[in-house]
Formats: structure tokens, sequence, C-alpha cells
């Protein structure tokens, strides 16, 4: 870990963009568990439920803001390390799973919050499949920065 | 102008990713606070429009929650029976609508018949755009004509003075029905119930009833009339010698509510999810501000270079100030456009599958409480881009030039 790209506020940034992200589709799954007597509550609340994916998913673009300004700040320090010796196949590496451990920690998290609150555990795994996606994209985009 | 062009397109642009996060954001927002205003408008809407009924004396009935209705069981004698006792010991306001019948008209929308009574119609004073209001003692005869009043939406195809003859739901015998007046556009009934779900009249037909109409009408017009019938100048006693009578002839159990209980009722379930709405909302917008502000505050990292070169060779900060609100101003009018073409939508949405009874007229299909809650949209839209701009300012002033210039 020595060699990482990320630094502490780093990890803990894309920990908390992956956390809110986990946590909102479950508030919206907890919301759907109560039985609202009030009938103005659940129409408030059908406003959002009937959008839930397209919620959710619009929110996630936070993650790729942060992938996107996470490799515009560390593009010196690629190039830098690249001068060193290092390899931008393993710094990808390195970043890619990095980013993996960081999703997998959080997922996980989640995972003992559904277990705990009686939720489905398979609700958050569409967005673990598309955490993912932004990550093998954002890995690719390391070895624009190979030539400063 | 040039070099908020030049800000736009080299430095903002440049980097897209930020501001179509920002975008987002703000939509979510927006999206949030226009659902929230629009519902709580509607609510007071529906309000004030119930408060017409909340006067010393009056009860509105209630079907009990636990009371089933066997159709088998209740005769139309029965209901007829309530009706003589309700004739010869209240003076109440009778209002039933729903009752849709094919009457052919320009915009091909199947037609919904209200039925109310004298009583309901003073009480709700309902305004016109043409016409005269309605007359409740006409003689009840197959060969004479029912005054009636349509909505907007029937006005061309069926203009003041003219007639229609038709076989009126209700009676399963035809009848000619003479439009004494067009009520004004948009005008809505709100669910007693759920005071913010909305019925607006513009495909709709007002027939008034009196006695004679409720005695030649069959039972679906009968007892939906009772449901939520409005005994007016009473007492509880005597609202309970009803619902006995009630109980007794169709076998329906039927609450009465008087007015300091609907009010109790308003405060403790509507005010209370009114509060709760309004928390979440705010919860909502204040966690949205915090995402947007950081947002902001990466986009500042990584184009501080570009501000601190134009601050050296002499952008002021007042200028920079100036090009942040045009700039949020530009992201918050494209989302105000975005709000207000996906409500547009929905309104012209009614339109196309042809549901009479949401069918609205306005600039886009738009009412008066969407352009309610774009306005309030628009203020929080102020207040959220002062808030991110003021701190992005602050971020670009505590960074000296020299250090940003080598960034």
């Amino acid at each position: 870990m020595g060699r990482s790209l990320f630094r502490f506020v780093d990890r803990f940034e894309l920990c908390i963009a992956y956390l809110f992200c986990f946590s909102l589709n479950l508030i919206f799954d907890y919301v759907k568990t109560l039985s609202l007597d009030s009938y103005i509550l659940k129409a408030f609340m059908e406003n959002f439920m009937d959008h839930q994916t397209l919620i959710i998913f619009l929110f996630t673009f936070i993650v790729v803001v942060f992938h996107y300004q996470m490799l515009h700040r560390k593009k010196t320090e690629i190039y830098c390390r690249i001068l060193v010796g290092d390899t931008i196949l393993n710094i990808t590496i390195l970043y890619t799973l990095e980013c993996l451990m960081i999703l997998g920690f959080v997922y996980l998290l989640s995972i003992v919050i559904s277990i705990y609150l009686n939720f489905n555990l398979t609700s958050n795994l569409y967005l673990v499949f598309i955490f993912v996606i932004y990550i093998l994209i954002s890995a690719i985009q390391v070895r624009k920065y190979e030539n400063f | 102008m040039k070099i908020f062009k030049f800000f736009i397109t080299k430095i903002f642009l440049r980097k897209m990713i930020f501001s179509i996060g920002m975008f987002l954001l703000f939509f979510m927002a927006n999206y949030t606070i226009f659902t929230t205003a629009r519902l709580i408008l509607s609510t007071f809407q529906g309000y004030q429009e119930i408060k017409i009924m909340d006067q010393e004396g009056t009860y509105i009935a209630n079907l009990d929650p636990d009371s089933n209705i066997d159709m088998d069981a209740i005769v139309e004698n029965g209901t007829q029976k309530v009706y003589d006792y309700l004739n010869n010991n209240f003076k109440y306001a009778f209002y039933t609508d729903g009752f849709i019948a094919s009457l052919p008209n320009n915009d091909d929308m199947e037609i919904s018949f209200s039925y109310m009574n004298e009583e309901y119609y003073k009480l709700n004073q309902f305004e016109l755009s043409q016409g005269t209001d309605l007359n409740f003692d006409y003689q009840f005869n197959k060969d004479k004509e029912i005054p009636i009043l349509v909505g907007k939406g029937l006005s061309k195809t069926y203009p003041v003075g003219s007639t229609i003859k038709i076989e009126v739901p209700v009676l399963e015998q035809s009848m000619t029905l003479k439009v004494q007046g067009v009520l004004k556009q948009n005008a809505y009934h709100s669910n007693f119930y759920a005071l913010n779900s909305k019925t607006y009249y513009n495909f709709s037909v007002f027939l008034p009833v009196n006695q004679e109409f409720i005695e030649h009408a069959n039972i679906d017009l009968q007892l939906n009339g009772l449901m939520d019938i409005v005994i007016l100048q009473t007492t509880k006693e005597k609202v309970a010698n009803l619902s006995e009578i009630m109980q007794d002839n169709l076998g329906l159990k039927f609450n009465f509510f008087s007015q300091k209980e609907n009010y109790d009722y308003f405060n403790e379930y509507y005010l209370h999810s009114l509060k709760i709405m309004s928390i979440i909302t705010l919860i909502l917008i204040v966690i949205i501000t915090c995402l947007s502000v950081w947002n902001a505050l990466v986009s500042i990292r990584l184009i501080l270079k570009d501000f601190t070169i134009n601050l050296l060779v002499g952008l002021s900060y007042s200028k920079l100030k100036k090009i942040f609100y045009s700039y949020f101003g530009i992201l918050f009018f494209i989302n105000l456009i975005v709000i207000f073409l996906i409500t547009a939508y929905s309104r012209y949405g009614n339109w196309l599958r042809k549901d009479a009874t949401f069918v609205t007229y306005g600039f886009f299909a738009l009412i008066g409480m969407d352009w309610f809650a774009l306005l309030v949209v628009f203020l929080s839209d102020i207040i959220i881009g002062m808030i991110i701009i003021e701190i992005m300012l602050r971020k670009i002033k505590k960074i000296p030039i020299s250090l940003g210039v080598l960034q």
C-alpha cells in the first residue's frame, strides 16, 4: 500500500460516496417495508419510490466525479512513479484493486446492515455492478497519464 | 460577456463531469422541493375547500371502516326511507360524482356527471365563466329540461343555451339537459379523505338534484350520495338517530364527524404528515447541498490554476463572483426548464390518456399549483446557489495567487 495513489482523505471520500449510495438504496427498501397510514405521506413517498432505480443511478454520479477528480489530481504522481521505475500496468492494477477493496468493504458493511434490518441481501448488488464498471472505466483512464 | 464566455467554454465545460454532477444534484434538489411544495399546496387547497363545511352544527358522514357493503342486501326501498327521514328532519348537502357517460365532444373525452343539491351548491359557491347559476326548483318531468353547468372543455361543443338529449346515467332514462352556465377553467373538487387528491371539472357536467330527482334515481346515486352526505344545522343526538336509521335500513354503520373532530383530525393526521414531509425534504436538501459543495470544491481543486492565472492578469474577485453567479444561474435555469418539461409532460399525459377527471387547462396544461411550486424551486435555488458560490469563493480566496498558479 506504500505505492498506493490513495491517501487517507481519498479513501475516506470514496467510502463516503459508496456508503451514501448503498444507504440511500437501503433507505428506499426500508420505506417500502413501512405500512404508512397517512395517504399524503404515501403519495409523497411514491414520487420517489416509483423512480428508485433512476434516482439511485443519478446519485452514483458522485462516484464518477470522485474517480475523475482523483485521477486528474494524481496525474503528476503517476508520471513521476513511471519515471522512477514503476509501470503503468502496476499502477493501474493497484488502483483497481484498491478501489475494489474499498467497494468490497462498504458492500460488506451494507450486507451487515441488511441482515440486521432483515432486508433482501441482493438489493444492493446492482450498485456493485455499476461501481465495478466505473472502476474499470477509470482504470482505463490511468493510461492517459502515462505521458505528462 | 467575453470573459464569461471564456470561463464557460474553456474552464467549466472543459471539466464537463463537474458541470454534469452539479446539474444532476441540483435536479434532485429541485425535484424534491417541487414535489413537496406542490403536495403541501394541494393539501392546503383541499383543506380550504373542506373548511367551508366546518361550520357549527355541521356533521359529515363517513362509512365505518369495519362496515362491509353488501349491495344485494341493500334495496332501493331502504335508501328511500333514509332520504325520507333526511328530508323530514334535516337540512343536508348532497354531492356525488364519477358517473361516466358518453357525450360527444371535440376532445373525445368521457364525461363525468356530478350530482349535487342546492345546499351543497350554495356552500361551495362555484365560480362561473359564462352563464348563470343553477336553479334547483325545476319540475322533474321527462318533457322538461334540467338546467346544468358544464366544464370549460365542453363549453365549445355545448355553449350556454344549448340542449343535450342524453340517457342520464343514474336515471336510466332519456332526459333533456339545458346548459345554463360554464364553470371556470380548472374548477376542482378535493377528496374529503385525501385532501391532496383532486378531481378537475373541465370535462364534467353538474346536474342539480332535488328530492324528486333523488326519488327517481337508481340505488347507485342514492347510496353514493349518502357516503359523504353533510348534515347541516343539527346536533350530535340528531345525527346519532340518523346513524341508527341508516343502520336499520341499509345495514351499514355511518359515523358523523363534527367541525371540531374534523379539525382535530386535520391537526393530528395532515399537519403531522406535512411536518414529516417537510423534515424529510429539508434533510434531503441539506444532504444534496453538502454533496454539491463537495462537488464544487473538488472542481475548484482542479481548475484553481485557471482561476488564479486569470486573477493574476487582472480579474477581480467581484467579477469572478459575477461569473460564478451567472454560471450557476444558467445551471438552475436549465434545471427549471427540465422540471417544467417533466411537469408539462405529466399534465399533457392526462390529455393523451383521455383521463377526463385530471385534464387541466393552462400554459402547457400547467396550473396554479405547478407555477407556485416552480417559484418555490426558483427561490430555493437562489439560496442553495448563494451557499455554494460563497463557499467556492472563500476557498479560492484562501489560496494565495502565487500558489494557485503553481498548481
